[in-house]
């Protein structure tokens, strides 16, 4: 594998096989990608607005359209399908056809993807707005614009698929596998959550919902993001990764032991214990294929850690993995009974959910944007000071946001579980706690701007030559 | 086994959904058919065996209010649930007595089920009945008149809106009730 990642794929399919390196048109690549950070930008906006209200709850608030319950699911399916999904399948178009050393199967069908997902996300936003929605967190979008999203991911599946079928090197790199199962496995997550649902009620229902809920995270954004931090740490460190083997044991283990989870999100709740304690047991577990993989990557960046400093997208890589392993830790430990009493239902959830979309998988989706973007526009970044930027504002915001809604939400707990403390006191008592948070959003806010307005001017603008 | 996944196309695609499937299944599908609770409505005459009562399917008006419900995205801030934690049996409790805990046959006719995921307001699973038809109005006109310091938003559009307003005062009503967990039989109306 040293040699695969060291070297251009492309020169060293010449190598081996003299003929013409390939080129790659990107079309795809360019519509996902264009548009998810559109989305990002726009969901942005949302996201400030909402972490206002908690500051001024009057805000916009005599616009029924832009109440706090219909923005939320907005920004919720925005930041995950807007923008945090689109980028990963920009991403993975890019690099599918890269570490198979063929073309794309079908550029024709990938642009036609991409404009179906618009589609998709603009009707989104309207139905959530107008307040249509089914009501199911992470799955609010109405069923006509679920069977759209099937019929896209079968378009984004085969497309894959058939390029991986046509490949050149019989060996898969590990970024493939994680790749085919994001695809396979976000199929039948995305079933369940959005059309299984629909023939439950009540507790069967929510559990239906939360096996959804947590595999949306854990088997759609996790396996998408580790095969891109595989794919960007080696590429953008020029180091090999330090180990095949560990990266099976991540992966297997992670197939094997995250859809069990589910009932962790109603711990102490109306659903069977032995079903809690089952949920409990395998979110212990989820501990073997995060540290597998979080050992790999830094050992793969082991006595080089120096060169962040200058390099952007490993920057956010190798910041993304800190979180990672961070928000990996948190899961486990807040599926504890006794931990779980304390923080379930309080600002702490936001922390850590925000840790995980924003802190690890945001990252490494921005810092395969700014990896690919010269070499898909063919031109140099429009500025790397401005991406420096970005990176510290999306840090000191992060860091802000995810830091104090902990603290908060640990206080909260303890004043939820002190009954002679009215509840509007522990309302009130958290109103410094959203006032930090509103102003990390804004710096977060920043970074976005940054970022979009980077990617926007380097795809737009002038092209300069790269050097050599 | 290993190693093949590594270069065979298909036996990497059987492997990754087989694996998948034992948990997805024994997670999803299994559970409601060994655990009957969840499908059984709440039904109880007999004291000794706790509270009393019957759930009944929710009536034309409590369903339109439940639309109302979901269609405002109250369930982002409420939850619906009183956990088996003593803090949440004192919370959802009311003029001294304890609320049950919520068990999975009170839930039968919910759909979409509303349990929630964040308390920024408080949990509602008890809330029927301890307010009556004047506070609601005036609550929703704006929170801030009968609850200072709360961070709810105000919904004029429901207070006026008579036939929303009445349908949702008459769901919150049912929150909680199939169990007849009131001593004095005190509830607002």
């Amino acid at each position: 594998m040293a040699d695969a990642n060291a070297q251009d794929r492309a020169t060293e399919i010449q190598n081996v096989t003299g003929s013409a390196p390939v080129v790659h048109e990107d079309i795809t690549v360019k519509w996902f990608l264009l548009s998810s950070v559109a989305y990002f930008f726009i969901v942005g906006i949302v996201a400030v607005v909402i972490a206002a209200k908690f500051v001024w709850p009057e805000l916009l608030s005599t616009v029924s359209y832009f109440t706090y319950g219909r923005m939320r699911p907005l920004h919720v399916n925005g930041m995950l399908f807007g923008w945090l999904l689109a980028c990963d399948m920009a991403l993975i178009f890019y690099v599918v056809p890269r570490l198979c050393g063929v073309k794309l199967w079908s550029e024709k069908l990938g642009v036609a993807t991409g404009i179906l997902w618009n589609i998709i996300i603009l009707s989104a936003v309207v139905c959530l707005l107008m307040g249509w929605t089914s009501g199911l967190e992470y799955a609010e979008l109405p069923l006509p614009l679920d069977v759209l999203v099937v019929v896209a991911w079968i378009m984004f599946g085969a497309n894959i698929f058939m390029t991986i079928a046509t490949r050149k090197y019989q060996q898969m790199y590990v970024s493939i596998w994680y790749i085919m199962g994001t695809i396979l496995w976000t199929a039948f997550v995305y079933l369940t959550g959005n059309f299984a649902t629909l023939f439950a009620t009540g507790v069967n229902q929510a559990n239906l919902n939360w096996m959804y809920v947590h595999n949306a995270v854990g088997l759609i954004f996790t396996p998408a993001g580790l095969a891109l931090a595989y794919y960007f740490i080696p590429r953008s460190s020029n180091l090999p990764l330090h180990s095949h083997k560990l990266s099976m044991i991540g992966f297997w283990s992670l197939a094997f032991v995250y859809v069990w989870t589910g009932a962790h999100h109603m711990l102490h709740g109306p659903i069977s214990q032995w079903l809690q304690t089952i949920a409990i047991a395998f979110s212990v577990m989820l501990i073997i294929p995060v540290w597998a993989v979080v050992f790999n990557l830094f050992a793969t960046i082991k006595g080089h850690w120096h060169e962040m400093g200058e390099n952007v997208p490993l920057k956010f890589l190798m910041s993304g993995v800190v979180f990672y392993l961070l928000t990996c830790f948190q899961g486990p430990m807040h599926s504890l009974r006794a931990v779980n009493a304390i923080v379930s239902k309080t600002d702490w959830i936001p922390g850590h959910a925000h840790m995980a979309v924003l802190g690890a998988f945001s990252f490494f989706a921005i810092a395969g944007t700014y990896y690919i973007l010269p070499r898909i526009f063919r031109t140099e970044l429009h500025s790397q000071p401005l991406a420096q930027w970005s990176y510290w504002f999306f840090m000191s915001g992060g860091l802000g946001f995810f830091v104090t809604l902990w603290l908060g939400g640990f206080w909260q707990g303890w004043q939820w579980n002190n009954p002679a403390i009215p509840f509007i006191d522990t309302v009130i008592a958290l109103g410094p706690v959203w006032l930090v948070r509103f102003f990390s959003g804004i710096l977060m806010f920043a970074g976005i701007i940054c970022f979009a307005y980077n990617v926007m001017a380097t795809a737009l603008g002038e092209k300069k030559a790269l050097a050599a | 086994m290993l190693q093949k996944a590594d270069t065979n196309f298909g036996f990497a695609i059987a492997a990754s959904l087989g694996i998948f499937f034992i948990g997805g299944i024994l997670t999803t599908v299994a559970p409601p058919l060994i655990d009957k609770t969840w499908a059984k409505p709440f039904s109880n005459d007999d004291p000794s065996k706790g509270p009393t009562g019957q759930l009944k399917p929710y009536t034309e008006q409590e369903l339109k209010g439940r639309a109302i419900y979901v269609r405002e995205g109250c369930t982002y801030c409420h939850t619906q649930q009183t956990r088996t934690i003593l803090a949440d049996t004192k919370r959802s409790g009311w003029r001294g007595v304890d609320s049950p805990v919520s068990t999975p046959d009170e839930f039968v006719y919910d759909a979409p089920h509303l349990f929630g995921t964040k308390r920024t307001g408080p949990d509602l699973s008890r809330v029927g009945g301890k307010y009556d038809q004047q506070w609601h109005r005036t609550h929703f006109r704006n929170p801030r008149d009968l609850v200072p310091g709360s961070v709810m938003p105000p919904f004029p559009w429901i207070a006026a809106n008579e036939e929303e307003f009445q349908a949702m005062v008459a769901y919150l009503q049912t929150l909680g009730r199939a169990k007849n967990w009131r001593p004095d039989n005190d509830y607002e109306k």
